[in-house]
């Protein structure tokens, strides 16, 4: 599927801003699902220096810096992405076993499994823990493959928690999501990736966006999909699987992957430091999704 | 001294126990002690010496500040007069072992940062690079230019029992001592100037001449390269350091906020402008560099630094991300990181290291627990080592399940009794353990050693942690020829002096900003004492002064020492005020502001100066106490030892600092403030009209204050009036406490500012500012001035008030132009998280 996505950042700021620094993860990258066809951001007021660069994840990395005084900043991002769905969507039973995945991950000597091995630590904003054990220890018995054990804590998570957008914010830890039962694609995105690892399995973020389609005989509106997040699992010798805990789902072609990492923080969209700005800037965004 | 064969009295006894660098195994002196030893021991003025080296360590400010210690007080640096010496072909062996382990991890580190082969050919588990939080993913891929990524490498080594030379550790992120090392060695120099002259000491400066030349050639810019040395600022334990290096290899020091990132390069803010910036020797931890990239709460830093860096438009030294090698981790695989990166083991042995991240490993650390020392993998603050066994059982068993709860972050390593030294304590020597710090830097195709470093010795004999923070005190480390026939080099000490140039750069303008405001609060700390010491001796003249003249002397104590509105009788209310504290505390505070921005703009100001700002903040210390302790008996001498330092502190920098911008800004504070000054003392005692024999001790008060009573007299004997008062204090520009002559000042450094290239030949703001404050009280004759009316001198009152006013106006528009007042910074999306 080709998609054209028009994603728009804006910061309206109290006072002043005379000059700032930003990084943002704004541009979709390549995947074995993804091409990126073409993609441009669109910074105003003007920035000085605007670079592009791939990072460590192989993500696109943009950097830009604005020496011009402003109150407002306007950041458009427009790429065009052509998506598939995962090839081995009907293969679930076929895989490594949750026991052999566990073993494999330390025995294999393969450049994908040793690199993979980042994903199994903690990183910033995930802990491994024996409550999480306890949440889903129960679905990945040893003989079950590791495939379908993730669809199933995948079901899990979408039928336990409740989408609640004023529950969380984008620091609540997950350990207070897991009690409470409420988030967002972000925080149940989190929750699946600490559960994996604390399991011994290796798990990534990744972010991106969900094609959203009208309720029947509506036209769409524009502006009304929403950056979105999912995770991404590993299963040693056969490569990296992605479950979207929030749709009860594996992604498949309206997922479009911007970044990965090891959790929201490698990926953030965009951040940086400013000069003034006063109190509390509102920020607004708006994503439209369209297919071409 | 008969010493040779039979053990000298004074040597303390062998220890089986304890193994002894000064020793050989037979409990005999190592020859290479011999020398030294005897002539510390035909010392008899060794308590003397001691004394000197503290002096000169406090006049030089060399200090190390005390984390969590809630006064601020920083610590004199802590030298022991007894030397490590090491024979020079034993630190031969060393040396080439040290400068082989410095190209191992400068290998290692280029590897982590690029292909990371020691993790793809399995030499490494993934998890020890991985697990560890000084592996700054934001680095992969940048690369200095030529040979070398690690640019500085320090190494902490121990004799083992068998009295080998053992590697506990490597500092690569910024490391700290090579500073204090050269400070110990000026120090010993000048303590024992013929003691070091004979014992042919192997110097010290070649290696600060090489990190001076590498930094240099780092730059991208080769034409005008421009190495700036960063600091977290006076409140790092380390700072002294910081400005000590910065003096000594001739660099810039600067702080965050005297950077900032601007199209791609990054410029350090001077008086003349932005100067583009090539070369940043760091000594603020990577994760503090950057708040876009790194740590996002991190004010330490300078936002965009990474990209300037990427870009290949900055080097920063040691690169950011170095501190990755620093991992404990690594020891444990050294032997095979060695053979796959150098072909070779290693010559130097290193502490034999655990890591709970292997399964093996993680066994044998739960077993043995109690025999081990337990470190986390990732160095700071707040962070330390564990003996297990000092543990109770309960402590056990929470050890053991910190560590199971995430095993890849803790290394665990046996238990090492270190070699002692011989430490002078209270004239006597005793053997205490011993650890000691060696510093290479890149140069060249290799590596070069630092011959010597920086010995720390604990605080007791079996003083498990031997750090600054733990009560450690430091040595001089001596590598000496060990054969006799000595070859004679001219051993001219010029260490001190080297490379001086640090007053030939332009500095930041933050220095010069603090410059401005020590000179102001310096003045306004003087002025307060006078005003208190005249206060004082009017009160307790024999001849006491009415009521109505007390009340306006205290009015104009409340006045230049910005006291609260008096509430009570005169003599009452300055008694109260003593009692109180609110006298000494009106006083402290200036002085405190004032040694505040001394210590910001620290590399400037000579040892000399040091001497004096020492003497103030004893002088500062002991004030409360003197003046509520000496009640009755002239309180106004207790004043004495502060009003001599402040002198001498103006005198010396009068004449001992370069006639530069900073002086100037120096200067233009002091004679600013003393403008006020003088406005504000006339406005409390010549406005007020009073009858003739209360005026005139107004008028004398005044004169007193002005430090000008005994040129008036000089002049006019004894015929007080107000009208010849003023001509004095306000327009005879020959009197150095005159405002005219502070104006006529003014207008002469505000004239050698740096200045843009002016087309046309209008005045500057400031200049106009002043010129009005000067034609202000120039215009109105001296008469007009002295009439009264109801009480007052209502032409003298308002042309004061308008003085004031604009020369406070001068202040700010000096502040604005010349000061960077950014604005503060705040980040896009608030994330204080610890980053992992």
């Amino acid at each position: 599927m080709r998609y054209r996505i028009k994603h728009i950042t804006e910061y309206q700021y109290a006072s002043r801003v005379s000059h700032c620094y930003n990084m943002a993860h704004l541009m979709p990258r390549n995947s074995r699902r993804q091409q990126c066809l073409s993609t441009h951001l669109d910074v105003q007021p003007g920035a000085v220096i605007n670079s592009k660069r791939e990072d460590y994840f192989g993500n696109w990395a943009h950097h830009f810096e604005i020496h011009q005084p402003h109150k407002k900043l306007r950041i458009v991002s427009t790429s065009d992405v052509e998506t598939r769905d995962q090839v081995s969507m009907m293969d679930l039973d076929l895989g490594v076993t949750c026991a052999q995945a566990r073993i494999l991950m330390q025995s294999n000597r393969d450049i994908d499994t040793l690199m993979a091995r980042e994903f199994l630590l903690n990183s910033g904003m995930v802990r491994k823990g024996q409550t999480l054990v306890d949440y889903c220890g129960d679905i990945f018995t040893e003989d079950k493959p590791l495939l379908r054990a993730t669809l199933e804590l995948t079901q899990r998570i979408f039928t336990d928690f409740k989408y609640n957008p004023q529950a969380t914010t984008i620091a609540t830890p997950v350990e207070e999501v897991l009690e409470n039962r409420e988030g967002v694609c972000q925080d149940f995105a989190h929750l699946q990736i600490a559960c994996l690892r604390s399991l011994g399995f290796a798990a990534k973020y990744v972010s991106g966006y969900l094609e959203t389609l009208p309720p029947p005989g509506q036209e769409k509106m524009v502006g009304a999909d929403a950056s979105h997040a999912w995770i991404s699992v590993y299963a040693p010798g056969e490569g990296w699987f992605e479950f979207d805990p929030t749709n009860n789902c594996m992604a498949a072609e309206q997922h479009i992957i911007t970044a990965w990492g090891r959790d929201y923080y490698d990926v953030t969209p965009l951040c940086g430091v400013i000069f003034g700005g006063g109190e509390n800037p509102i920020l607004s965004v708006s994503v439209d999704v369209q297919r071409l | 001294m008969n010493s040779s064969g039979s053990r000298p009295e004074w040597l303390y006894p062998a220890d089986d126990q304890r193994r002894d660098d000064m020793l050989a195994a037979d409990g005999q002196l190592l020859p290479h002690w011999q020398d030294v030893l005897d002539s510390l021991n035909g010392l008899e003025d060794i308590a003397a010496r001691q004394q000197k080296a503290l002096r000169i360590l406090r006049d030089d400010g060399a200090t190390y500040n005390i984390y969590g210690d809630s006064t601020g007080q920083s610590t004199t640096w802590n030298l022991d007069l007894v030397p490590n010496i090491i024979a020079s072909d034993e630190w031969a062996d060393v040396e080439s072992g040290l400068l082989e382990r410095a190209e191992l991890f400068n290998l290692l580190l280029r590897d982590i940062y690029g292909e990371r082969s020691l993790i793809r050919t399995g030499v490494i588990p993934p998890e020890a690079i991985f697990c560890h939080r000084g592996f700054l993913r934001a680095c992969h891929g940048i690369q200095l230019p030529g040979e070398h990524d690690l640019i500085m490498h320090a190494v902490d080594l121990i004799r083992d029992p068998q009295g080998q030379y053992l590697v506990l550790g490597d500092r690569t992120q910024s490391p700290s001592g090579a500073g204090y090392s050269l400070e110990n060695r000026t120090v010993m120099s000048r303590v024992f100037p013929s003691l070091f002259r004979d014992s042919h000491v192997h110097r010290l400066s070649t290696f600060f001449q090489r990190l001076r030349t590498k930094l240099l050639s780092l730059s991208p810019n080769p034409s005008q390269a421009r190495v700036v040395l960063l600091t977290p600022g006076p409140h790092n334990e380390t700072y002294f350091e910081h400005a000590y290096m910065a003096n000594y290899l001739g660099f810039p020091l600067v702080q965050s906020d005297d950077l900032m990132v601007r199209n791609g390069f990054l410029w350090m803010k001077s008086l003349e402008g932005l100067k583009r910036v090539d070369v940043l020797l760091r000594r603020v931890d990577d994760w503090f560099c950057d708040p876009v990239e790194l740590r996002a709460d991190s004010r330490l830093g300078v936002p965009g630094m990474l990209e300037v860096v990427r870009a290949g438009n900055l080097v920063v030294a040691n690169p950011l991300g170095s501190g990755i090698v620093e991992n404990p981790v690594f020891l444990r695989y050294l032997p095979d990181i060695a053979k796959a990166l150098l072909g070779r083991e290693l010559r130097l042995g290193s502490v034999h290291t655990y890591w709970c991240g292997a399964e093996e490993d993680l066994a044998y650390v739960l077993e043995h627990l109690s025999e081990l020392v337990i470190k986390p993998v990732y160095r700071q603050a707040g962070s330390s080592s564990v003996r297990a066994c000092e543990l109770d059982e309960q402590g056990l068993l929470q050890l053991k399940a910190r560590i199971l709860a995430d095993p890849v972050q803790f290394v665990a390593q046996p238990h090492l009794a270190a070699g002692h030294l011989p430490s002078l304590h209270n004239e006597i020597l005793q053997p205490r353990p011993a650890l000691l710090r060696t510093f290479a830097v890149a140069s060249g195709e290799s590596y070069s050693l630092m011959p010597g470093g920086l010995t720390r010795v604990g605080a007791a004999e079996n003083s498990f942690v031997i750090a600054g923070q733990a009560g450690a005190r430091s040595k001089d480390t001596w590598v000496v020829d060990s054969d006799h026939e000595r070859t004679l080099i001219s051993e001219q000490l010029d260490d001190s002096g080297a490379l001086r140039e640090a007053d030939l750069v332009s500095m930041p303008s933050r220095v010069v900003e603090n410059l401005f405001w020590m000179g102001r609060y310096a003045e306004r700390a003087e002025s307060t004492l006078r005003i208190l010491r005249t206060t004082f001796i009017q009160f307790n003249s024999e001849s006491p002064a009415g009521n109505e003249v007390k009340d306006h002397l205290l009015r104009a104590l409340q006045n230049m020492a910005v006291l609260v509105p008096a509430e009570l009788g005169a003599d009452e209310q300055l008694d109260e005020w003593v009692e109180n504290g609110t006298l000494s505390n009106s006083i402290s505070s200036n002085l405190n502001a004032m040694l505040f921005c001394a210590d910001q703009a620290k590399e400037l100001l000579s040892s000399d100066t040091f001497r004096v700002i020492n003497d103030i903040r004893d002088a500062l210390q002991s004030l409360p106490t003197e003046l509520t302790g000496n009640k009755g008996s002239a309180p106004e001498e207790v004043l004495d030892p502060l009003v001599t330092a402040l002198m001498a502190f103006a005198g010396l920098t009068q004449e001992s600092m370069n006639r530069s911008f900073g002086w100037r800004f120096m200067e233009l504070g002091r004679r600013l403030e003393r403008a006020q000054q003088i406005n504000t003392a006339v406005t409390s005692l010549l406005v007020p009209a009073m009858a003739e024999s209360d005026q005139n001790r107004l008028a004398e008060a005044l004169l007193l204050t002005l430090e000008t009573l005994i040129s008036y007299r000089r002049r006019y004997r004894g015929r007080m009036s107000v009208e010849t008062s003023l001509d004095l204090i306000l327009l005879d520009s020959s009197n150095p406490r005159s405002l005219m002559y502070q104006l006529e000042h003014i207008a002469e450094y505000l004239k050698a500012m740096p200045q843009p290239p002016a087309v046309l030949h209008e005045l500057t703001l400031e200049e106009r500012t002043l010129m009005q404050a000067e034609v202000l009280v120039k215009l109105t004759p001296l008469k007009e001035f002295s009439l009264s009316d109801d009480g007052q001198r209502p032409a003298l009152l308002q042309a004061m008030s308008q003085c004031h006013q604009l020369l406070g106006q001068l202040s700010d528009q000096i502040t604005d132009k010349y000061f960077d007042h950014r604005e503060a910074s705040q980040q896009l999306v608030r994330n204080s998280m610890e980053i992992l």
